[in-house]
């Protein structure tokens, strides 16, 4: 009999994503934003929650999605990571998911370069894929810093386009 | 017991790395007096108590290599002669930076510095003919009691009963199967203490036998029962006897003659023995002051405050909300009741932040007493002869705060020292005194603690200033004789000004004022320098009393809410397009009689839809002013600053954020970083110098794609 992982499963354009379910600390409509000068462009900016001050990425556009208006099915994920929120903004966050441990694989090394390298695994829930997410790596400032360089970051929207296509 | 003796002791162990941080400033402060009086025996004895104290203190938890090397210099320093040597203050100097060394190294869990040195000097203070024939004879003691007790402690015993306490003497065998009997002997040493003063402790700590029998003379009012009953901890009391030596004087009749009685008879009977151990009674002073003081973490009086930042939030959002009320229903008489309700709530709030604020105060001495000590070994090590005159230590400041300008303060001293002041010869050629003064001085400035550096040396001489910076490189020759003195003076905070190491010399400051500037920064705290050249420089440090709440001013950019210190705000103006000028490639505006660079922290001049009158807040950035050009202004309102997540945004222009009434969140610029992205343009962005500083991303792309814009919600 093998664990099970508790995952929290959400849209980002076509493909669904999951955070294991400890990480996740709450689900919020997105409220208002203040974007932060000088932070790249998929740094959305900061909200209040109440009273906290949280900063909210656009996994759209980490993922180099094309369209990131806002809806109201848009949804922020806050999420805890090494003691600190994040919220993550995603096209819609659907249902909890539980996948057998020995029913995830692990990612392909064409992920493990390039904006991607935060994938851990590909898990399969009756038939579909969902491309689980570490969020050390997401949010790690290493891969963030590499990403606010402007060159690389084309090259890394490329990859990652390419990535969700395959 | 529920505790293992292994975390008893780890927690004392804790406990003796904090207070012996106090001792080791004890030492250090008493060395510089002994220094300033050689030979006044009793400066020599405080030393000696404190030594003692140290001793005691990292015996009992089981720091044995520290405890020796204090018991040795206890001993040497207790024979007669050995004060009157020159070189005690030296080696009380070179002792406490040792033990300090060696507490570090346990701490850390590092290997021991070696104590060969510093104990040879020790041997040689002793070894000195006046002190070799004043080694106290010892005396066998036929006491019945196993210890022989000091004539110091046998006089706070006959105190003690005069008194009308009882004086007994304690014996607790320890058992022989405790896992940690040296903590354990600092159990029963605390639990005696409880009951009353503790006159002396036999054996040492660090003796052998310590471990299995311990004897205390108490003064107390208790019976032997009680504290029996006290003493008896399990496992580690085998067993405890208690004997009364003196009886209270109740009647002040009998007291007379049993005094002198019993006063003649431990004199008579035995001769003072070895005086190895100190006087116990400074520890019962602190241990009495002690008592009413806690020692918090600092992170629960964060949270507190933290809490009070939450509630002055709440403040404002009821404020609001009062304020929408009256607007519905100006005439409602429950509108008054709110009003006054809010007054109440807004001045009990006020008095609460205050207090917790204050709790987080400390003196600014706690940093000013380690300067003595390092003014003294820079003016040695530079051959400088130096006072340092210490004013307003009694002024208060946020412990954050208190601990971060410990290094640039500690740097300013030392410059001020090995630079500022000159050589004893130098100073004679010039008629001053060859002893150069550093004066040290806080003070409350409006909503600021102000700390000064001042020394009465050479001054720093601007012209050199100028011509090292046309050096360097960092300006040509005409810019920098348009240069102010206050500005040419601020190129020191330059980084990279300082690196070479001429400029040190000549300029007479130097390495890492560049960091003294950036934790200032972090700080919002400013620092500025005033120096007449031949009479000396004054550095000014210009601080916040707190480091959670500001006062700031808010204005509108793009759509978007930013604030500012309200400190570093001069004068708000209003002023149209075509008072701005282009200078060499930067906007300059003409206010009054003076020119103000231009920031301009939206779009830049010329693109449309922007209105020609404009609003400027005139701001000063250390010495220098600045004029911002913003869209509209908001108001003022205190804020509690909340950190961003650094992790995420590595941006430097943004030093905090914080939450206004109705939830929106406001960014606070870092007014420094704002005005050093002009300082440091690269020359082909220098057109549009100063302007969008605080357009995103996505301004940028609406700006360039959709060129006339009138603005968008």
């Amino acid at each position: 009999m093998s664990r099970e992982l508790h995952i929290v499963g959400f849209q980002v354009g076509r493909e669904t994503y999951g955070v294991p379910i400890t990480s996740l600390h709450e689900i919020v409509r997105v409220p208002d934003i203040t974007a932060v000068p000088d932070a790249p462009d998929y740094l959305e900016g900061v909200i209040n929650l109440r009273g906290k001050i949280v900063s909210v990425m656009d996994l759209r556009k980490r993922f180099g999605e094309k369209e990131t208006g806002l809806k109201r099915q848009n949804r922020i994920l806050v999420v805890e990571h090494a003691g600190r929120l994040a919220g993550l903004i995603v096209d819609s966050a659907s249902e909890v998911l539980k996948i057998p441990s020995d029913a995830v694989e692990p990612a392909p090394a064409v992920f493990q370069e390039g904006g991607l390298n935060c994938v851990t695994g590909l898990g399969k829930v009756g038939g579909r894929l969902v491309v689980l997410l570490d969020m050390s790596k997401l949010l790690a400032p290493a891969s963030l810093q590499a990403k606010s360089e402007n060159g690389e970051k084309k090259a890394k929207t490329e990859a990652a386009r390419g990535a969700g296509a395959s | 017991m529920t505790n293992s003796p292994d975390e008893r002791g780890a927690e004392l162990r804790d406990l003796f790395y904090e207070t012996s941080q106090e001792l080791l400033q004890a030492l250090n402060d008493e060395a510089l007096k002994l220094e300033k009086r050689p030979g006044d025996e009793e400066i020599v004895r405080s030393v000696r108590r404190t030594v003692h104290t140290l001793k005691g203190d990292s015996a009992a938890c089981g720091l044995r290599e520290l405890s020796e090397l204090a018991h040795q210099f206890e001993d040497a320093l207790s024979m007669e002669g050995a004060a009157a040597h020159a070189a005690v203050a030296d080696i009380a100097f070179a002792a406490a930076d040792l033990f300090s060394e060696m507490i570090a190294a346990y701490r850390k869990g590092h290997k021991l510095p070696s104590t060969k040195k510093l104990s040879k000097r020790i041997e040689e203070l002793t070894s000195t003919p006046a002190a070799k024939k004043s080694r106290k004879k010892k005396s066998a003691s036929l006491n019945k009691h196993a210890a022989d007790w000091t004539e110091y402690e046998k006089l706070a015993m006959l105190q003690a009963q005069a008194n009308g306490q009882d004086v007994l003497h304690v014996a607790v065998k320890i058992d022989p199967h405790c896992a940690m009997p040296i903590a354990g002997r600092q159990l029963i040493q605390n639990a005696v203490a409880s009951m009353g003063p503790v006159l002396a402790v036999r054996p040492d700590a660090k003796s052998a036998a310590a471990s299995k029998h311990v004897e205390f003379v108490l003064a107390s009012v208790q019976t032997p029962q009680q504290i029996i009953a006290k003493c008896k901890i399990p496992t580690i009391a085998e067993e405890v006897t208690v004997d009364l030596l003196y009886q209270a004087t109740s009647a002040g009749a009998q007291a007379v003659p049993d005094l002198t009685s019993d006063s003649k008879e431990p004199e008579a009977g035995k001769e003072p023995g070895i005086s190895s151990a100190a006087p116990q009674s400074e520890s019962q002073f602190a241990a009495s002051t002690l008592e009413n003081i806690l020692r918090v973490e600092a992170s629960r009086i964060d949270s507190v405050l933290n809490l009070v930042g939450e509630l002055i939030i709440g403040k404002s959002m009821l404020q609001q909300a009062l304020n929408d009320f009256a607007k519905r229903y100006p005439k409602d008489l429950l509108r008054g009741k709110f009003a006054d309700a809010m007054a109440f709530q807004a001045r009990v709030l006020n008095d609460l932040q205050r207090s917790v604020m204050k709790i987080r105060m400390v003196p600014v001495d706690q940093l000013f007493r380690r300067f003595p000590r390092m003014v003294r070994d820079v003016a040695r090590q530079c051959g400088r002869e130096v006072d340092l005159a210490l004013s307003g230590q009694e002024t208060d400041l946020d412990k954050g705060i208190l601990d971060a300008i410990a290094e640039p303060l500690t740097h300013l001293v030392r410059n001020a020292v090995s630079h500022g002041i000159e050589s004893p010869e130098e100073r004679r050629k010039l008629g001053k005194s060859p002893h150069g003064t550093v004066r040290l001085n806080a003070y409350h400035q409006g909503n600021q603690v102000v700390v000064e550096v001042s020394d009465d040396g050479r001054g720093i001489d601007v012209q050199k200033i100028r011509s090292k910076a046309i050096e360097l490189g960092l300006m040509t020759a005409e810019d920098a004789a348009q240069l102010t003195e206050t500005e040419t003076l601020n190129l020191i905070f330059r980084p990279g000004f300082s690196t070479a190491e001429q400029v040190t010399e000549v300029s007479g400051r130097g390495v890492g004022m560049d960091v003294v500037q950036s934790v200032l920064q972090r700080l919002k705290a400013s620092v500025s320098l005033e120096t007449r050249p031949g009479q000396g420089t004054t550095f000014r440090l210009k601080l916040p009393l707190t480091l959670a709440i500001i006062k700031a001013l808010l204005f509108w950019v793009e759509q978007r809410l930013y604030a500012i210190p309200l400190n570093a705000v001069l004068e708000i103006a209003r002023t149209v397009e075509t008072e701005v000028h282009q200078v060499d490639n930067y906007e300059v505006l003409q206010l009054r009689n003076q020119v103000l660079p231009v920031l301009r922290l939206g779009r830049p001049a010329g693109e449309p839809g922007r209105s020609s009158k404009l609003f400027v807040l005139v701001i000063t950035v250390g010495e220098r002013k600045y004029g911002l050009i913003v869209d509209a202004l908001e108001g003022e309102e205190e804020l509690v600053i909340k950190a961003l997540d650094d992790h995420t945004f590595s941006t430097d222009l943004v030093s905090g954020a914080s939450i206004l009434g109705d939830g929106r969140v406001v960014l606070i610029l870092n007014l420094s970083a704002v005005v050093e992205h002009v300082a440091h343009l690269r020359p082909q962005e220098m057109g549009r110098a100063g302007s969008g500083l605080l357009l995103t991303h996505t301004d940028r792309t609406r700006l360039a794609l959709t060129p006339p814009v009138g603005g968008q919600a």
